[in-house]
């Protein structure tokens, strides 16, 4: 650990540039190399410092400092702190307790993952240019029913995305039903209605007029406004022996405060 | 009995139309039974025939346990402009660290890869879904149940890999920089 008295700040050089690392560990891994230690013995409180002045740095670039990246910091503080401590175990048993057996455990694994991932995408970037034949105009060419589905090869997420593409169809197969905001029907409209269509000694055939309506709503306003009618004697109403209900205007006038009072 | 030239022809003509793989004892099936020994030989000749080279535009590749015909990869420029395609789908480094965990330690959880990489992966992971490099293997019996994905074959496709094993043993990157798993020797 004489390492962790050469430089607690990040080289000047590095401030410059600031590259994009994939994650906590990918940090750590970079600050693992520019400090040239060993991966498996970390001068932890050095590390832990320049971790932190990269925390900083992001912020001041005003990049989103992930939480990912605040619980590694944490982690390496009660690292910092374990370090600091005596160890309690016996001199023999010194190298197992050391406290960085985990992080450098994780670094070691991420590194290889890393490497691995390089690799791959090498081969990603080469294959890319790879094309191959369509598999619709292959089944273009085939009228037969369509070539076996492997079914080893269809996961929950191509189930799920059937699914979605179904339902898709569904839903465009079967728009919404039209929606109709209930129509309201006030009882002063109907009473100013029949009130237009009366003319004085004209009878007028209120079921013929009921037929007419939209709807029972309508039907019971129309109802209720000849019962307003009749109770104000501006209408007679006479039954005929075929059971029509007629209906002739008096000669009375309606008044404005008679025409309020008649619910809306 | 089919001439050698006719059984070449016909081996030609279904890998032709094969969009995929195409394993070898798939393709010796449309040769009856007393044929398959010239059969091999003419899928042996049509192998070595389109074999990648400079004189095609497409070779036959052995890829995912099948034979398929693709194009060099070299040319994709033309196909590109020729099919008016903009826009590279390669794959971010975070999908490649990912991909390589699950391709290295499948069947795996969402968390553990989590645990590997100090970083969130749900994203990452849709993508790999979509991109059907990976799939839901199931679940493991832990608390929250939660999926494990392994990688599927369209990612030997992708590849370029027959099986899964002929991945570069993960170990080999790690001797190639020069620390063991736990570093007790060198302290």
């Amino acid at each position: 650990m004489t390492s962790e008295k050469q430089r607690t700040s990040l080289p000047q050089a590095w401030q410059v540039q600031l590259p994009v690392f994939e994650g906590p560990l990918d940090l750590l891994l970079h600050l693992v190399r520019i400090n040239q230690v060993e991966i498996t013995d970390i001068p932890v409180a050095l590390i832990c410092d320049q971790f932190y002045e990269y925390l900083g740095l992001m912020d001041e670039l005003n990049l989103d400092v992930a939480g990912d990246y605040i619980y590694e910091a944490a982690l390496l503080i009660q690292l910092k702190s374990q370090m600091l401590l005596p160890s309690r175990g016996g001199e023999g048993s010194e190298e197992e307790l050391d406290p960085r057996h985990n992080l450098v455990h994780r670094l070691l694994e991420y590194q290889r993952i890393k490497n691995a991932a390089q690799t791959m995408a090498e081969v990603d970037s080469v294959r890319q240019g790879i094309w191959t034949r369509q598999p619709q105009s292959a089944r273009e060419l085939v009228s037969v029913p369509h070539q076996e589905v492997e079914l080893s090869e269809v996961s929950l997420f191509d189930l799920l995305r059937s699914l979605k593409e179904v339902l898709g169809r569904y839903d465009h197969e079967h728009p919404d039903p039209l929606r109709l905001s209930g129509e309201r029907f006030s009882v002063r409209d109907q009473f100013e209605r029949l009130l237009g269509v009366l003319s004085a000694g004209r009878p007028y055939d209120f079921l013929e007029d009921l037929r007419g309506r939209s709807g029972r709503a309508e039907v019971v306003a129309a109802f209720l406004a000849l019962l307003e009618l009749a109770r104000l004697s501006l209408v007679r109403m006479h039954q005929t022996g075929e059971g029509e209900l007629l209906l002739y205007r008096t000669t009375r006038e309606v008044e404005q405060h008679e025409l309020e009072a008649v619910p809306a | 009995m089919t001439s050698l030239q006719d059984m070449e022809a016909a081996l030609e003509a279904v890998l032709l139309v094969s969009s995929e793989p195409v394993p070898k004892d798939k393709l010796l099936q449309v040769f009856e039974d007393r044929e398959q020994e010239r059969a091999q030989e003419a899928l042996r000749l049509v192998i070595e025939r389109y074999r990648e080279s400079l004189e095609h535009g497409f070779f036959l590749e052995e890829v995912a346990g099948g034979l398929r015909l693709v194009t060099r990869p070299d040319l994709h420029g033309y196909l590109r402009r020729f099919f008016e395609v903009s826009g590279h789908s390669k794959l971010s480094m975070a999908a490649l660290e990912t991909l390589a965990i699950i391709a290295y330690r499948q069947p795996i959880t969402g968390p553990e890869i989590q645990e590997l990489r100090g970083v969130s992966s749900s994203g990452v992971l849709k993508t790999l879904l979509e991109k059907r490099l990976i799939r839901i293997t199931g679940r493991k019996q832990v608390v929250g149940k939660p999926f494990l994905y392994g990688t599927t074959r369209e990612f030997l496709m992708h590849f370029g890999l027959q099986r899964l094993d002929e991945l570069p043993p993960l170990d080999e990157f790690e001797e190639a920089f020069g620390f063991g798993e736990s570093g007790e020797s060198e302290v």
